[in-house]
Formats: structure tokens, sequence, C-alpha cells
């Protein structure tokens, strides 16, 4: 298959054509452009290498994300960012060119934090190799995480390696009744006294908080802060991490904003907040988008459209100065000198 | 595709040095004394002098300077505290040597955040010094105490790497200055997003060859309810490492774990007057969290230390205490240096998937056993790094000769475990080789890069980054 797609890269770079890769297509809506021949990568799928004890998994780019939980669940591990499908044949591939994270984003880092290496190729069909598979590599430069986000920019994400983590022994979800503010202050309160706390949402003036980790660790934090016990926990999570919950159902056009993690929530705009305070997603129409950015940039972040409204990226270009967009560009061109890939990605991008 | 530099002629250069007299008055120095001071790090002594050395106090000035020096094609190096040990800071071909030292303000904490932003030249020490108030820390403790720019540079490391990361996940954003003389802002107060590529990950540890990092956006963390720290010691050293092996894969949160086998073990004893420990390969361990949270870890790992024949633990729990033991860990490099009077020692820095850390270190030291060295084991295990010191004759041409035979036989065993060169030194000049064995094709793209963003090659040129 490698073969094939350095050849199939050669001839559109030839000819000055384009490429567009993708996988199943489950956040294809976050990237706005493809043009040109489709390069499939779910034809290059499969586990290539998995030995728990090594607590890393490297795995071919058009491997089925949920084959790769499976797995690592039957040796009792997980890939500790939570990475959200978005779709049922949601890849590997997808999931590191988006580098979009989950709930445990907060607690346990973000999908580039868990690269370890990766396998790439470039615009030139050359099939290059970054990084490795053990857990600390200060090698040259570290290109491996800069295709975390990239949006298949810089080439086809051919193989990636994983750090693994252990799945945690005891788990429980406490349900708060809460303003948004005591809430927003709880969750960094309670995780800056070393509570062990892998994820928090507030929607609906609840507070969702997750606890995680060995179960007296667990026992003892549940019993400090109290709340209702939150039954069917592990499918309350997953609705929420696949945005299923009814607060996207009903959101027409949903913002997604990134903020400093105290930052006060907006109250003419129906929200939910989730990584401690960090993240918010946000309802706004096309008359208070324009506030709603205004507030995140003075929270110290960004505020682009999610899903329903006019493309994210053209707002969060914006904020990009000329250097950077000058050195963005000489990134693409250092990987992709004839523009056979999609076009760089500007839109802001959940890491 | 190559680079190239070619040393600037005498005259750009005495015009250059007179440029920043006049602009910069005493804190453009060119004595030798200063210039020597700023020729190296730590590690093999091979100095290349820079012909000034600059001290400024605001981004602006950087980038004043490296404006000057990019119209001039002169060549850039930045200076942190001069603890790195691969011969980054060696000027190969003279040039303006930046010193950062002035640059030494914490320009906000953000206690509710978990945050700061720094100047470059903040030491990792000061910094805690200065945040002790707020209840917050920065874990990241190189065994120097490295200047906050030059650790990200350098994307370093420490002890607490396993629990808290390296530097590479503790960054959230940075100010730079770009080669041709722009500031530039990468990341966000938000921490969880950013437009565009991440360049942040790409600035950090490119080692003073893509731009000059002025502030940086850290995260910080709570200081645990409680801290406990232990020591075990071992009769076999492949007993202590099975031991990090297994608690890797049971997921126990170590803050550290760290290995001394028993000449490291014996050299700390004598250099730090540590009493009550034998010259036995040794584990020194720290636990954080609540107190249920660490009576658990400990009890869990009593129990793997007890399978593999550990001795019994001895608690550091009082602050004085484990400092001392903390300290007696950060000066082996010294502790090694000192080891046998008159040698000098320089270490080695693979990383190996963990599996594979008993072996690679029992091959590092079949290595060194077919020369007349000593030499002795310390590492982040729980990373699977280790670093191989070996102690030689500095005015023996042949031992030194050996030493560095064996190091680059060690960074090839481990890159053929499956491992890396260096897992938190970095590549200086002295890895240059071991980078393309490493990375084959892929560090023609880093040229590509390096090429890209500095047309002319004029930060810190000849490293990190092989010319051809
Ligand atoms: C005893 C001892 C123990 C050590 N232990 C460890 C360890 O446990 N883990 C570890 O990772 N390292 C360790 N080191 C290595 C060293 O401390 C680190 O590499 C450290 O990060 C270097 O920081 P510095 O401020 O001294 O940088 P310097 O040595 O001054 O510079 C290092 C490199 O970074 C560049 N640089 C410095 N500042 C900047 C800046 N502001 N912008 C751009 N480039 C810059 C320089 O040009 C140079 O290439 C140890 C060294 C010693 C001597």
């Amino acid at each position: 298959m490698i073969d094939l797609w350095q050849q199939q890269i050669k001839a559109a770079a030839a000819k000055g054509e384009k490429l567009a890769i993708k996988g199943s297509g489950s956040k294809l809506f976050l990237s706005p452009t493809h043009e040109g021949a489709a390069l499939d990568t779910r034809a290059h799928s499969g586990i290539v290498e998995y030995d728990p004890k090594e607590l890393v998994i490297v795995v071919k780019c058009g491997t089925a994300l949920a084959e790769v939980e499976k797995a690592m669940a039957d040796a009792g591990q997980m890939l500790a960012f939570e990475p959200p499908h978005f779709g049922e044949g949601a890849t590997i591939g997808g999931m590191v060119a988006t580098g979009v994270s989950g709930p445990r984003r907060a607690y346990a880092g973000a999908v580039r934090d868990f690269v370890l290496g990766a396998k790439v190729i470039d615009g030139k069909g050359d099939h290059l190799s970054f990084g490795g598979k053990v857990m600390k590599n200060v090698a040259g430069f570290d290109v491996s995480r800069l295709l975390v986000g990239s949006f298949g920019s810089l080439g086809v994400i051919t193989e990636v390696a994983f750090k693994c983590l252990p799945l945690p022994k005891a788990e429980a979800t406490r349900v708060f009744e809460m303003d948004s503010a005591t809430a927003i202050e709880a969750m960094n309160r309670w995780y800056a006294e070393a509570d062990p706390i892998t994820a928090t949402t507030w929607v609906d003036g609840e507070l969702y908080v997750r606890f995680a980790g060995a179960a007296p660790a667990v026992n003892s934090a549940v019993q400090k802060r109290g709340g209702e016990a939150l039954a069917n926990d592990l499918d309350w999570w997953r609705d929420w991490r696949e945005q299923r919950h009814a607060f996207f159902a009903n959101a027409k056009e949903l913002h997604r904003m990134s903020c400093k993690s105290t930052a006060p929530v907006l109250d003419d705009m129906a929200t939910a907040i989730e990584w401690g305070g960090a993240l918010r997603w946000v309802e706004a129409d096309e008359a208070n988008a324009a506030k709603l950015r205004y507030q995140a940039s003075r929270a110290g972040g960004y505020a682009s459209v999610w899903r329903g409204g006019a493309s994210t990226h053209a707002s969060a270009a914006q904020s990009l100065s000329e250097p950077l967009k000058e050195i963005h560009a000489k990134l693409k061109t250092s990987f992709d000198p004839y523009n056979v890939f999609a076009p760089l990605p500007l839109g802001e991008v959940a890491r | 595709m190559s680079l190239t530099f070619d040393r600037p002629s005498q005259t750009t250069v005495a015009t250059t040095v007179e440029a920043l007299r006049k602009d910069f008055g005493d804190r453009a120095v060119t004595s030798h004394a200063v210039r020597e001071h700023h020729s190296h790090g730590e590690g093999m002594r091979d100095a290349g002098l820079p012909d000034v050395v600059v001290f400024p106090e605001t981004n602006e000035e950087i980038a004043s300077i490296v404006k000057l020096c990019n119209q001039a094609r002169i060549p850039v190096i930045a200076f942190g505290t001069g603890t790195s040990l691969e011969g980054h800071l060696k000027a190969l071909y003279g040039g303006v040597c930046i010193d950062l030292s002035r640059m030494n303000n914490i320009l906000q904490v953000n206690a509710e955040d978990l945050d700061c932003r720094v100047q470059a030249g903040v030491t990792r020490e000061q910094l805690n010094a200065e945040i002790r108030s707020t209840g917050l820390f920065f874990p990241i403790d190189p065994g120097a105490n490295a200047s906050l720019g030059g650790m990200s540079a350098t994307r370093a490391s420490g002890t607490n790497a396993v629990r808290y990361g390296t530097m590479k996940e503790n960054i959230l954003g940075l100010t730079v200055v770009t080669p041709d003389g722009r500031i530039i802002k990468t990341g966000t107060r938000a921490r969880k997003s950013s437009a565009g590529y991440d360049l942040t990950r790409l600035y950090v540890g490119s080692e003073g060859t893509l731009g000059i990092i002025t502030e940086i956006q850290l995260k910080l963390y709570g200081v645990p309810e409680r801290i406990s720290a232990a020591v075990c010691q071992f009769d076999e050293l492949s007993n202590a490492v099975n031991v990090v092996i297994t608690a890797m894969q049971l997921g126990i949160p170590m803050a550290r774990i760290e290995l001394l086998d028993e000449v490291q073990m014996d050299a700390c004893i004598k250099y730090s007057k540590l009493e009550g420990f034998a010259a036995k390969p040794t584990l020194f361990m720290e636990f954080h969290g609540t107190d249920a949270y660490v009576a658990e870890q400990i009890e869990q790992m009593k129990s793997i230390t007890a399978d593999y024949g550990g001795s019994d633990y001895r608690f550091a729990d009082k602050p004085e205490d484990r400092t001392k033991l903390w300290k007696a860990r950060h000066d082996a490099y010294w502790a090694g240096m000192s080891y046998k009077p008159g040698n000098q020692a320089f270490a080695t820095d693979s990383c190996v998937p963990i599996s594979r850390l008993a072996d690679c270190i029992a091959a590092a030291k079949a290595e060194i056993a077919k020369t007349s060295l000593t030499c002795m084991i310390v590492g982040h295990v729980g990373d699977g790094n280790f670093h191989v010191q070996i102690s030689f004759n500095p005015n023996d041409a042949r031992e030194r000769e050996q030493a560095e035979t064996a190091a680059a036989q060690i960074a090839r065993i481990a890159i053929g475990m499956g491992g890396t060169c260096t897992g938190e030194h970095g590549i200086g000049i002295h890895k240059l080789d071991a980078l393309k064995e490493e990375h084959g094709e892929a560090v023609d793209v880093m040229r590509t890069i390096k090429k890209a963003l500095d047309p002319n090659n004029i930060m810190n040129p000849g490293k990190t980054i092989p010319m051809a």
C-alpha cells in the first residue's frame, strides 16, 4: 500500500494535481476543503505491534479506533486522552490528523502528548519516520507532534506509535447541583488539591465529576466531596464524549471556546463546560457570535464554529500574525512543495 | 540538500561588534574570560569562542541583535546557564552569544489557572522559590539549575518525568524571536487550543537553531498533600530494574523512580556523605498524593520490591531529609566526575523500550568492560532512560578515545533495540552522527525546515541537524 501511495503522490505532484486524504469521514466536518482524487487511508490498516508490557502500541493509519480501543481494553489499557469517534468507522489517522481529544484531556494530556513517533509520506512521496517508540526522545526536531492536528496538510500519516496507560482500577462519577460560577471554582480547586479527577462537565445546572485511580484514593475523594452517585456512568461519559447528549442534539449553531479555565460564563448564551473550565460549548447565532469571539479572546483563547454555522477557519485565521502565517506557509512547503495535499489548516484546533 | 555556513570576514565581525557596543555599552562584552565562559556547556570541553557576548534585557533588544546578525550573516547562539552536555554552545563559527541571564523576571503567576509566564533566563530553582507561597510548584528538574529557556530549547526532563512529563508536555506557549528578528507568540493562555500548526512543539527542543525563546508560559502543579520519599537497595542490578518495569506496567503513579548502580551509589555516598547506605544497586523513589493515596502506592511498591529481594525501605518524609536525598541524586554527575582523582566523566543518554532496559544496561556495561575504564549507571528508569557515566583520564588520548568509542557504541545498541541515542540531553554537536543513524531520511525534512525558517543559517549553525 505504501508503495502505491508513494507512486500516487509522486504522480499527482508531477501533474500538479491534488489528493484528498480521508478515512471514514467521521471528522470531515472539521476541515473545510477536500479536492482531488481520494486517498483512502483505510486501505492501510492493522495493529503493527502491541505488547502490553511495553506500554506502547504501533498502529497503521487506517485502523479503526474502535479496534485499537478494544485490543487495549482487553489488555487492561487505554488511550488516555479518551478520543471521540464522531462516527462508527473513525480511524487512527483521522484522530491524529485532527488532534481532537476527549473528556480526560484536561487531566491526562492530549493526543500529541501520547504520540511517541509517526511515519508520514510527504508531498514528494518520501516515506519518513519521526520519533520512535520510547517514552522520551529528544533527537532532532519534534516533527511527529507537529503532525498532530495538521489535518493532512503535511502528508499522509501512515503509522503512529502511542504511549498506553493502564485502565484505572476504580472509577466513580458524582453529580452536584451548582451554578456555573460555583462549578468552575470547584473544578479548579479540587484538581489543584490533587483529587484524582479524570473528567469534569457542567451542563444544565449540574456538575459531573469523574474520579478514577486506586480504590482508596477514589473512595476518599468521593467521601470528601459528596454529591449524588451517577448510575450508568460509562454510558453517560461515552454519550458526552460523542456529543450525543441532549445539549448537543438541541444546539442549532454550536461554538467551541477554549479559554483560561477560570473565565466566567456568558449568561446570555446556553453553555456547557468541560476540561476543568478550559473548554466551553456555546450555542450562539450569527448575531452574538462576534461577541462570543470577543469574550473568548479576552479570556485568553478562541471561539469558533464547531457545527452548524459558517466555517470556523476564517475567523481563527485572522488571529494569526503575519510572521506566524509566513512560518505556516514555509512549513507547509517544506513537507509538500508541490501542494498535493489539503491547504494549511488555520482553524482552531482542539489540543 | 545541505546546509552551509561560511565564517564571516574579520571586518564584518568587527563592524557588528562595534555596532553592538554602541547599542549595548558594557552589556556587550569581548573580554577573553567572558567569551571563554560562554564557549561551552558542561561535558566535554571543546571550546569555540564567540566574538562577543551580549546581555539583553528585553524581547526588543534581542530582536535588534538578531536583525543585525541576520543582515551581517553572523551566527547567533543563545546561552541560558551553560549546563548543556553535548557541545550545544560551542561557537563553531564565532559570532554573537546572547546571554539571557538578565531576562530573569517572572511575568505572571496565575494561581487559579495553574500556570505562569516567565522570561527565558529564569532558572527552575528561582521559579520554585518565588512561587512557594502560592502552594504551587514546577516539577521539571534536570540535575543542574538550568534556565527555563535552555530547558525549553533542549526539551529537558528530570526525575519527575514519569508523573509530570517533560518540558514538551508542560509548555503552553512561547515568545520567540525569529531569525529575521521578528517577535512571535505561539500558543495562548487557553491551554488546549491553538490555531494552525502546533509551533510550540517545533521550537521546544530546537536547541536554539530556529529562534531565540524569550518568554515561556508554563503549567504549574499544586504541591501534593503528602510527599514521601523512600530508598530501597538490591543485591542485583537486574532486580532493581525489574521492579521499575513492574511498577510502570501496573501503572503505579510514582512521582520519581531513579536507579543508581553500585558504583554510582559508592560515588554518591562519598560525594554527598550519605549515611547508612551500602554501595549496592539502589532505587530512589518518591510518592505524591493524598495521605490515603500515598499509603496505597507505598504498599503496592513494597510488595513488588519484596518479590525482587529488595531491602526494607528507608523513608525520608521530612522536607530536609528529602532535600538531602534528592540533592545527592542531582549531584550524581559531580560525584561521577570526582570519583577517580584527576579523571573526567561524561554521560551517555540512551532511552529504550522499557522491556529492553535490563538488556540494554547489561550490553552497555559489557561495552565498558572491554576497556580499562570505570563507568557508573544512573537513570530516570521509569521512562527507560539511563546514563552511563564514563570516567577517563583527560590527559590520556587513548582513554578519551576509548570512552568516546564506547559511548557511540552504546548509542548504537540503544537504537538497535528500538530506542534513541538521546532521551533528554539532546544532539548538540556530539550526537549528529547518531541522529542520522536513528532517523535516516527524515533528517532531510528537518534540514528543509531549518533552511525554510532560517535561510541564512545564522541560528546556532552546525548544531542539532547535520549540515549534510
Ligand atoms: C549535573 C547535570 C545534570 C543534568 N541533568 C539533566 C537531566 O536530568 N535532564 C535533562 O534533560 N538535562 C540534564 N542536564 C543537561 C542540561 O541541564 C539541560 O540540557 C538544560 O536544559 C540546559 O539548560 P541551560 O539553561 O543550561 O541551557 P544552555 O546550556 O545554556 O543551552 C542549551 C542549548 O539551548 C540553547 N538555548 C538556551 N537558551 C535558549 C533560549 N532562550 N532560546 C533558544 N535557545 C536557547 C542554547 O543555544 C544551547 O543550544 C544536566 C546537566 C548537568 C550539568
